[in-house]
């Protein structure tokens, strides 16, 4: 019931702005090269629904593994930097520096380095997704209560004793904020990615969709991309909620 | 058992306490008393190892005697604010001191888990802290801090989070409790009421820079202490540390 009540407005307008477009179209009788109607869009998804779904899977593949990836990364490096200030002053700059490069630059060299195969897509991904969960993690670190820090050490915890057992489950809510983050740029990375140079997935369906003047298939691909992105999300909520009951707790507080 | 000779700790802009020395005794309760701000949090951080980095001291700490490097497994610390962590349960909240003197996590929580009924808390071992009431996670704090088996408890201003009802409870809970295993304690509060009620010996610190400017032993046995009884020892404390902050 609560669960209705909270999806009941975005149903509300989602339905509006789709309806509204739906009798523009009919209306002002736009070609569908231009502006496709939702139902134009819908009769293309399931028409080509085979194709779109084999592109897909190969999207979410190189997107859940660049993903993944870059979680562990992000976890190794601010942990990294976090005990090293050294570390923390000479690499921040860096990260910093490398979320300014415009993906669409990037993307089509990668493709031309590391040829078409999975490596390109994959080092976008981290690339794009890495910088977000680093972020948040450092700032989830730096969020531990200097009390929770002044115990541990008082009763005779070493830098990492007072890391494990206060500074990283203190960062846990930060972490889940950063991974929200990045998993919204995991997918869109990926298909600029495929844009510029793939064999298989939803970046190449849109090239060659556009090249073939069909608007209406370009628009299912990006409804499919953005439910693969919701997919991710919910997924990651799942986790949390799963495996965060004591932490939960902190909330309360 | 404890003594601290001519305790120093400098800030950048000037001195924060200065010339302080102070001993402890086992079985007896110190109180150290003062206005917000005259540096006796600082004191009893350096006690603990707590110390901020930036900040610059000088004098020592001995242990019957001998010299003794900071922070130190004979010496307990409580902070200010509940430090129970919100993610652990009462027990191994309670249990975290020990299992990072490196107690077997069994044994550790076992042990912690003989001493709740005793501390109020037997029903609560897997609770969470935000599921206690103040009063409840005060003794799960103190349980923390005592259960270290620290010949030195340092407790700062204990009782400054609990309501008035719950506070003149603890405090008499807290006695008992220190009674069955007696150390050498040395709370710090601001509150005169109960640093008279509570302490064997109170040391009167002023600000600017913090030093301590009386040592006043209560040899009322704290069976007697009453309103009456302590009237003359608290107008003493009360006109000294009006004194000090105008």
């Amino acid at each position: 019931m609560v669960y209705l009540r909270n999806a009941f407005p975005g149903l509300i307008l989602m339905s509006a702005f789709l309806g509204g477009w739906e009798l523009y179209v009919a209306l002002t009788d736009t070609s569908p090269l231009i502006l496709p109607a939702p139902s134009d869009i819908l009769n293309g998804l399931w028409l080509e629904r085979a194709t779109i779904a084999r592109h897909a899977l190969a999207t979410l593949g190189v997107a859940g593994f660049g993903f993944s990836l870059s979680v562990v990364f992000a976890r190794v490096v601010s942990v990294l930097l976090h005990f090293s200030g050294w570390l923390r002053r000479g690499m921040m700059p860096l990260l910093v520096a490398s979320q300014t490069v415009p993906i669409v630059a990037l993307a089509p060299l990668m493709v031309l380095w590391f040829g078409f195969g999975l490596l390109p897509k994959v080092l976008l991904v981290i690339l794009v997704t890495f910088f977000p969960m680093v972020v948040s993690l450092m700032a989830g670190y730096a969020s531990l209560p200097r009390a929770f820090r002044d115990q541990l050490i008082s009763m005779g915890a070493s830098r990492w004793a007072v890391f494990r057992r206060a500074t990283l489950p203190s960062a846990r809510s930060h972490f889940f904020a950063g991974l929200r983050i990045s998993a919204t740029y995991a997918i869109v990375a990926t298909i600029f990615a495929e844009y510029a140079g793939a064999r298989q997935g939803l970046g190449i369906y849109i090239l060659s969709a556009k090249n073939n003047f069909r608007a209406d298939l370009v628009l299912s691909a990006v409804v499919v991309s953005a439910c693969l992105t919701l997919a991710f999300l919910t997924m990651i909520h799942c986790i949390e909620r799963a495996t965060g009951r004591r932490y939960r707790q902190v909330s309360n507080a | 058992m404890l003594d601290v000779q001519t305790l120093n700790i400098h800030a950048g802009q000037g001195p924060l306490v200065e010339n302080v020395s102070l001993d402890l005794v086992e079985g007896r309760l110190t109180c150290l008393i003062g206005p917000s701000g005259c540096g006796k949090s600082s004191v009893i951080k350096w006690l603990a190892g707590v110390l901020a980095p930036e900040l610059s001291v000088q004098g020592s700490v001995n242990i019957d005697g001998a010299p003794q490097t900071l922070p130190h497994k004979d010496i307990a610390y409580q902070p200010q604010q509940d430090t129970l962590f919100p993610w652990l349960t009462i027990t191994e909240n309670v249990s975290l001191g020990l299992e990072i003197r490196g107690l077997n996590r069994t044994t550790a929580r076992n042990r912690v888990r003989d001493l709740f009924p005793q501390f109020g808390l037997k029903g609560y071992e897997d609770n969470f802290p935000a599921q206690l009431s103040g009063g409840m996670r005060q003794r799960a704090a103190f349980l923390r801090t005592i259960i270290q088996d620290a010949r030195v408890l340092l407790l700062d201003e204990p009782f400054s989070a609990l309501d008035a009802v719950t506070r003149l409870q603890m405090q008499d809970w807290l006695i008992a409790r220190l009674a069955e295993r007696p150390r050498a304690v040395l709370m710090v509060t601001h509150d005169l009421y109960e640093a008279t009620q509570m302490a064997d010996r109170v040391l009167v610190m002023a600000g600017d820079p913090g030093h301590i400017t009386a040592d006043i032993p209560i040899s009322i046995p704290r069976a007697d202490r009453t309103e009456a009884t302590l009237a003359a020892i608290r107008s003493t404390l009360k006109s000294m540390l009006l004194k000090d902050t105008s």
